[in-house]
Order: structure tokens, then C-alpha cells, then sequence
């Protein structure tokens, strides 16, 4: 029983592919967790801007810490070879937010809603490049989130904070979940 | 290089059982509705294949439930991690040894 080199070749195509799937999919599942967790994340902060305009800074601001926390925490529980430290999942929080706020500082004054609007935006082109090499769900997640987020923003002019905890918050889960079950 | 394939893994299946669950983190399983799916097998096949993998010791096969739902799943033990290895050199050597 000896392979000739087109049979190797063509078991190597399916083990390629075969591993690809799996891979996918095991990415699929792990990053679920996070969308979800955000996901809660943008709700609250979102829901915060405008049911409790008042408090919505230091609402923002505990709720991206748990989300950092639970970020770090959801690492460290991954598998073996996944895992990333503490630090690197809180620094890369700290990198996005020390971003956004230099950008509103440099765009600045913008509107409650073109703030609104510019994170969701953000990460929809961040999962849209993501989804480039990992697999289509993260570019449907992306595109989808844009949409939905240019989408308010032209043409619903009040509560569009509560909007977007619906559609980015709330999207967010819904992407996990579907993310969760390939 | 050896001579011969590995017996256990040279079939179409069982290969893609086994690549599917190589690409996997060490000790992380796959669930059976899913390698079903990426091995195209039907379940009676595959149940039969991955028993095969189990009795040489290249996989492992947990059964519980998942709230009320019976659940299966199957990781790569280190052993078949080792066998799969050798049967990917195996196939580039006869790749290479055409070059």
C-alpha cells in the first residue's frame, strides 16, 4: 500500500480543508463569548446615554472596566494556546479607548450621536477585516452592524442612543450566539 | 521515511476526522454533529470510524448532555496527534521525493 504523489497530494488537500473547517469553526465558537459580552456592554452604555443621560459617563466607564474584566477573564479560560494574558486583553481595551477619545478630541465638538455612531462603526470595519482571513460570519457581523448604524443615524432623529443599544448591543449578542452555534 | 501509510489513518474519513480535530487547540474537543459534517459521513459511519480512532488510542470520546440534550464529543489524544504528524511527513515525502 504506497500513495503515488497525486494521491498524497490530494490527501493533503483534504486534510487543508478539513482543518480549515474545524479551525473556523473552533474560532467561531471561542469569539462568541466576546461579542456577547460586549454586546451586554453597548446595551448598558447605550441604554445609559439616554434613559440616564446624567450618569451616563460613569455608566459608560464601569461598563467598559467589566467588559475589559470579563474580557480578561474569558482569555484566560480559553484553551491552551489561546489564551492570552490579563494584561493584554485590558491593554488592548485601553488602546481602543485612548483611540476614541483622542479621536473626539480631535474632531472635536461632535454630536452625542455622531459619537454614537463612530464606535459601532469602528468595530464594524474591524470585524469586516477580521472576517477577511477568519471566515464570512465575522464580515455578515460586520456589514450588518454598519448598516444598521448608518442606518439610524440618517433617519432616526431622536433616541438614537436607545437605537443603537438595541441594534449595536443587541446585535452584538444575537452575532455571538449565531457565532456560537457553527 | 516509512514505507507504509499509517493503516489507521490512510481512509478518507478517518483523515478528515483527523485533520478536523488536529487543527484544534491541545485537549479541545469537537462536537459529532460537527464532524459529521466536515468528514461528510453519515452517523452510523462516522460512530464506526471514531470508534476505530478511539481502539488505537487517537482519540477520545466523551458522552454527556448539554442541558437535555444528549451530546458527543471527541478530541485527539497526544498519541494521535504524534500518529497524524508522522502520516502529514509521510505525505510531503512523497511530494518532495517527485520534486
Amino acid at each position: 500500500m504506497s500513495l503515488t504523489p497525486n494521491e498524497a497530494a490530494d490527501a493533503l488537500r483534504d486534510i487543508e480543508s478539513a482543518g480549515r473547517r474545524s479551525g473556523q469553526a473552533f474560532g467561531y465558537r471561542y469569539s462568541g463569548r466576546h461579542f456577547m459580552l460586549w454586546g451586554a456592554v453597548w446595551m448598558v452604555g447605550y441604554a445609559g446615554n439616554d434613559l440616564l443621560p446624567r450618569l451616563a459617563g460613569p455608566l459608560w466607564l464601569a461598563a467598559l472596566v467589566a467588559g475589559a474584566v470579563g474580557s480578561a477573564l474569558l482569555s484566560r479560560s480559553g484553551p491552551k494556546g489561546t489564551r492570552k494574558s490579563a494584561w493584554q486583553s485590558v491593554g488592548l481595551v485601553a488602546i481602543i479607548a485612548l483611540f476614541i477619545t483622542a479621536t473626539y478630541a480631535v474632531m472635536w465638538p461632535v454630536s452625542t450621536a455622531q459619537q454614537a455612531a463612530f464606535v459601532p462603526l469602528l468595530a464594524a470595519a474591524a470585524y469586516s477585516a477580521v472576517g477577511l482571513w477568519t471566515g464570512a460570519r465575522w464580515i455578515v457581523a460586520g456589514v450588518a452592524l454598519a448598516v444598521l448604524t448608518l442606518g439610524g443615524f440618517f433617519l432616526i432623529h431622536s433616541h438614537y442612543s436607545l437605537y443603537m443599544a438595541a441594534v449595536g448591543g443587541g446585535g452584538l449578542i444575537l452575532a455571538g450566539l449565531w457565532m456560537r452555534s457553527a | 521515511m516509512t514505507d507504509q501509510p499509517d493503516a489507521i489513518i490512510h481512509q478518507p474519513i478517518r483523515l478528515k476526522i483527523m485533520a478536523a480535530l488536529k487543527a484544534l487547540p491541545d485537549g479541545e474537543q469537537l462536537e459529532f454533529v460537527k464532524l459529521k459534517d466536515i468528514a461528510g459521513a453519515t452517523e452510523g459511519n462516522l460512530g464506526a470510524h471514531i470508534t476505530t480512532l478511539e481502539s488505537a488510542r487517537y482519540a477520545t470520546v466523551q458522552k454527556d448532555f448539554a442541558g437535555k440534550r444528549p451530546r458527543t464529543r471527541v478530541a485527539l489524544t497526544r498519541e494521535g496527534r504524534r500518529a497524524f504528524e508522522d502520516y502529514v511527513a509521510y505525505l510531503r515525502d512523497i511530494i518532495d521525493a517527485k520534486a
